[in-house]
């Protein structure tokens, strides 16, 4: 009798473990893991009507556990999927590891080298010039902004207007500050997060220095950016919301805040979960005027079955005219240099946001975009950074007092 | 004849070896191995995910000395763990108490002790973690209808760790009551007979022959409660929202977060395995000195 | 291996003393006049004591009520003054979201497959280690238990990294047996089951069995398997519980895409950050099962915390 429920359950836990696509029905199976929305999946069905041989699944896990996850299937050399998507905050910490991926150089990567900035090349690229991820998107920056909350602040609304208002972030203190002064039950802007990053992506110089090393201690650009987003959060600003968390989902949607600093991606993210208020956002430039935040590459570790495929697919993926589609659909920005001078891109507008231009406000900061060294614990680094503005807002600690400790975070990161 | 015989007396000889085997086996590989594989890995500047580790010998544990960040999670953990044991136990007995009474249906009442403890740990830390949220959660409407202001619970070192100490309270009173109901049921009840008739009150009876009868039960969960409280790491993990730091400037961070934070977020093994040593060396100090503080305790009184 | 096994074992090891009938009252009927025995056999209860019960109680439960309140709501009625506090209508919609977001069936399978795997084998090792200390006589059996009972002091997590670096040798990180292999043995299991042994099993029986001519594994099978069901029972629930519960070692071994429901409630939580109707849904639907286990196993859990044996 036990012996029967021990071969049953033996049985469940077989078919529940060794579940995989296996290539039994004569396709090739890739499986394709991303984070966030990078609006790929109308583009898998047609690769597949284009190549009926293969069938892609896609896995999507949060950013942090998505690149956690990649980190230890490497280590371990089993269970990366066969296109992994990497993120701009980590994507120095990979290609630091080029021998866990398949050179792209190997697989037609020189040809279609000139689709990309040097910059987003180069991003991708290891040290000794294996290309271990073909450039995704481009954040670039803008800043989004409630008509209707500051009207009521008695300012302009209109967005040429409104982006006179802030030509640098002085300004767009001072704006916040008057604006408080008048609608004192709404915050200026969510949280430390998008302004911080925002300002910090206008830098030459950001975290690391070109070689791998952390400059948050000696880069004034850093301690610039700490400054000013500081400045923000004591001045009461500061809607105190997590981003990505649900009271800052509700909060767009609700008026929790006047504006956020936002780069494209960020866009589509507003429109969705702030529906309710459509016709109350609009774009605006952001002081500075350009920046970035954000943008990623498609890699292929080296553990896949499959490389000539996979690194096929992914070259597809990232093609113009696959960008071009995915900016329509997702407001992912196209790195694809080509697309900058291309009228789909720069005519489209959005509903959403009031028919703003928003082809050309971002095609506008990205050109402008000085592009910035990320070295392998950006992540990690400005995620205590991001804390020590959290804990200037919950009033924890003094500025100075905050910054000490983010130094000292920064030292055992290095 | 002789054959069997001979079987039989090498079955009598081995058989019992071999059923405590699998046992010994699978400790050896899991349990004892890791343990002192861990001091192994502390004596190398293991990155995960490196080609190569080199050895640096003792100096992940001097660096690990001059950690602030390590020292903050070891006096957090303490924190918690006195904020979390002592109300416990305290209500444990109390409860114990109420519940070693002729009641008229006892199962019912110890079940609604236990079901606390059945819950996932993470069920209950977010359940608690909406309670204690801060612009929507119940705890802070009920201090606003009392005019005492909303508290940022997870701001606070206070208040973060006084809340992760509240699931904990929660969580294990009705299982520890248990433990001591069934200690106290074991106290003869002549003991208690005579007392009465000497006019000892009812309290008087707890105090100076039911506590002390049960004294090995209580120094027992102590101690377990101890080990237990050193490990927490689920609930600081998921009242952050899922931050490995604790919260922002690492305020309720404990060594088990410290843990998982260095090793398998910075993949730095050799120095998370440092910290884990370290971590197991004051866990075996905390339990001898509740266990000597207990009986000292008892002794007094 | 867990530290809560741990606190179960001290009530075992304390063998009841001798439910102390009561000799007392014969002869406390000679000395003392029978009115004031009455007041200490009939210990009714105080008014404050049920007060204290009922107080309990209600802190018991009102968490798992408020989650199901919070869980059957929509994310505006929660960002609204006063919270709620009766049940909403959007349960099933949460609890749809729920599984949509995280492989939540995948997770329930997983956990069940590891719970009972665990179960199974930690029933069926103590069983065995079990009567071989209670009824074998074999050199270093004292030396041994001794041993055991100091395995489970030693804290599970210090050694959590060289477990993990084990199991990406043999490839098994991101795989059901990474959570399943380590738990197959447990302290308290066999604790547990010597204890218990040690009284049901009369020595005669053995021996009688013996004279027959049985060897060891038919002892066992034949004697040995029917009397311990009872504790296998009551250790096979305690061993579940605390298996579908285990949350760290899951957390660090496998994938978010396939998990345990401990680790994928605790990714909902971690990817919707404060979405509470969202994050209570699935701790309802993570709560559940053990729920069904407790209303219908309650009383054996209950003497099994208390007594270390089934009543």
């Amino acid at each position: 009798m036990r012996s029967r429920l021990l071969a049953g359950l033996l049985a469940v836990a077989l078919t529940a473990t060794g579940a995989g696509c296996g290539d039994d029905d004569g396709r090739i199976h890739l499986t394709v893991s991303t984070f966030g929305e990078f609006g790929y999946q109308p583009l898998y069905r047609e690769y597949e009507r284009l190549n009926p041989e293969i069938r892609i699944t896609e896995r999507v896990t949060r950013t942090e556990d998505h690149h956690k996850n990649l980190a230890a299937h490497l280590a371990t050399k089993t269970g990366a999927a066969d296109v992994e998507a990497i993120e701009e905050g980590w994507i120095s910490q990979f290609t630091n590891a080029p021998n866990r991926f398949v050179d792209f150089n190997e697989y037609g990567g020189p040809a279609i080298k000139d689709r990309w900035p040097t910059w987003k090349w180069a991003a991708g690229s290891a040290a000794d010039g294996r290309v271990i991820g073909l450039g995704t998107d481009v954040g670039g920056m803008a800043m989004c902004y409630r008509k209707d909350l500051l009207a009521r602040a008695g300012l302009p609304t209109e967005r040429t207007a409104v982006g006179e208002l802030w030509p640098t972030w002085a300004d767009y203190i001072a704006t916040g500050l008057r604006f408080r002064q008048r609608v004192p039950d709404v915050a200026f802007f969510d949280g430390p997060s998008a302004i911080y990053r925002g300002i910090l992506g206008q830098q030459r110089v950001g975290l690391y220095d070109g070689k791998d090393n952390v400059v948050v201690r000696t880069n004034p650009a850093v301690k610039r950016a700490w400054d000013l987003s500081a400045q923000a959060v004591s001045a009461g600003l500061s809607a105190r919301a997590t981003a990505f968390s649900a009271d800052w989902t509700a909060g767009l949607a609700q008026g929790l805040f006047a504006t956020i600093a936002c780069p494209s991606w960020l866009t589509n993210y507003i429109a969705q979960q702030a529906a309710s208020a459509a016709g109350q956002w609009d774009i605006a430039t952001v002081p500075g005027r350009g920046g970035n935040w954000g943008g990623s590459w498609l890699s292929v570790p080296r553990q896949t079955e499959h490389p000539a495929e996979a690194t096929a697919l992914a070259i597809w993926l990232t093609a113009p005219e696959q960008q071009a589609r995915i900016f329509e659909s997702t407001s992912n920005f196209p790195s694809a240099v080509d697309l900058y001078d291309d009228p789909v891109i720069l005519e489209r507008t959005s509903a959403f946001f009031g028919n703003a231009p928003v082809g050309r406000i971002f095609a506008d900061s990205v050109t402008a975009l000085v592009p910035q060294y990320q070295g392998p614990r950006s992540g990690d680094i400005n995620a205590r950074i991001i804390d020590g503005l959290t804990r200037i807002e919950q009033g924890r600690d003094s500025p100075d007092e905050s910054w000490r400790k983010v130094l000292r975070e920064a030292d055992a990161l290095s | 004849m002789r054959r069997r015989s001979r079987f039989h007396r090498l079955d009598r000889r081995a058989s019992p070896y071999l059923y405590v085997l699998p046992f010994f086996l699978l400790f050896a590989v899991f349990g004892a191995f890791p343990l002192f594989y861990t001091v192994w890995v502390s004596l190398f500047d293991w990155d995960f995910l490196a080609e190569t580790h080199t050895w640096i010998g003792l100096a992940n544990y001097t660096r690990l000395f001059g950690d602030y960040t390590f020292w903050n999670a070891v006096l957090n953990t303490v924190q918690i763990l006195v904020l979390a044991t002592v109300p416990q136990l305290v209500l444990a007995l109390l409860l114990a108490y109420a519940l070693n009474h002729r009641l008229r249906m006892p199962t019912t009442w110890r079940m609604s002790a236990l079901l606390p403890n059945i819950t996932s740990v993470v069920a209950v830390t977010i359940i608690f973690g909406q309670l204690f949220g801060r612009d929507y959660g119940l705890i802070n409407y009920l201090l606003g209808l009392l005019d005492v202001g909303k508290i940022d619970w997870q701001a606070g070192k206070a208040s973060s760790q006084f809340a992760i100490a509240v699931m904990i309270v929660w969580r294990w009173t009705g299982y520890t009551a248990l433990i001591y109901l069934a200690a106290m049921q074991a106290v003869p009840r002549d003991l208690y007979a005579a007392a009465a008739l000497d006019g000892a009150s009812r309290f008087q009876q707890f105090r100076k022959i039911t506590v002390p009868a049960i004294r090995p039960t209580i120094v027992f969960t102590v101690i377990v409660a101890t080990i237990a409280g050193m490990q927490v790491l689920a609930e600081p993990l998921l009242f952050g929202g899922g931050s490995v730091t604790g919260g922002s400037d690492r305020q309720f961070q404990t060594l088990s977060l410290y843990l998982y934070e260095v090793g398998f977020t910075r993949w730095e093994f050799g120095y998370a395995s440092a910290a884990a040593w370290i971590m197991f060396a004051l866990i075996v100090v905390a339990a001898l000195v509740n266990y000597l503080l207990i009986s000292r305790l008892r002794r007094h009184s | 291996m867990t530290v809560r096994d741990l606190r179960a074992v001290r009530r075992t090891r304390r063998r009841q003393p001798a439910q102390t009938a009561t000799p007392a009252r014969p002869r406390a009927a000679t000395k003392h006049p029978r009115h004031a025995l009455r007041k200490i056999r009939v210990q009714r209860p105080s008014r404050l004591v049920y007060l204290v019960l009922l107080a309990v109680a209600f802190f018991s439960v009102f968490p798992f009520y408020y989650s199901v309140v919070v869980a059957s709501q929509d994310n505006a009625v929660l960002s609204q003054v006063p919270p709620p506090l009766v049940p909403g209508g959007n349960l099933l919609a949460n609890i749809e979201r729920a599984f949509g977001s995280v492989p939540m069936t995948r997770a329930l399978i997983n956990s069940f497959v590891v719970a009972g795997s665990i179960t199974i084998s930690v029933v069926f090792f103590s069983t065995l280690a079990g009567f071989a200390f209670a009824k074998l006589r074999f050199r270093g059996r004292q030396a041994l238990l001794l041993v055991i009972i100091a395995t489970m002091m030693v804290p599970t997590q210090v050694g959590i990294i060289p477990l993990y670096l084990l199991m990406a040798k043999f490839q098994l990180v991101g795989k059901l047996p990474a959570v399943i292999v380590p738990s197959m043995v447990s302290g308290f299991g066999v604790f547990f089951m010597t204890q218990y042994l040690r009284t049901a099993i009369p020595t005669t029986l053995i021996e009688a069995a013996r004279a027959d001519g049985c060897s060891t594994a038919k002892i066992l099978w034949h004697v040995v398997r029917p009397i311990a069901q009872p504790a296998a029972a009551v250790l096979a629930t305690l061993t579940f519980m605390s298996a579908w519960n285990d949350f760290f070692w899951p957390l660090v071994a496998l994938n978010p895409d396939d998990p345990t429901v401990q680790v994928a409630l605790s990714t909902l939580s971690g990817s919707f950050v404060s979405d509470f109707s969202l994050s209570l849904a699935g701790a309802a639907i993570a709560t559940v099962p053990l729920l069904v286990v407790f209303a219908l196993l309650g009383r054996k859990i209950i003497s099994g915390i208390m007594h270390g044996t089934p009543r």
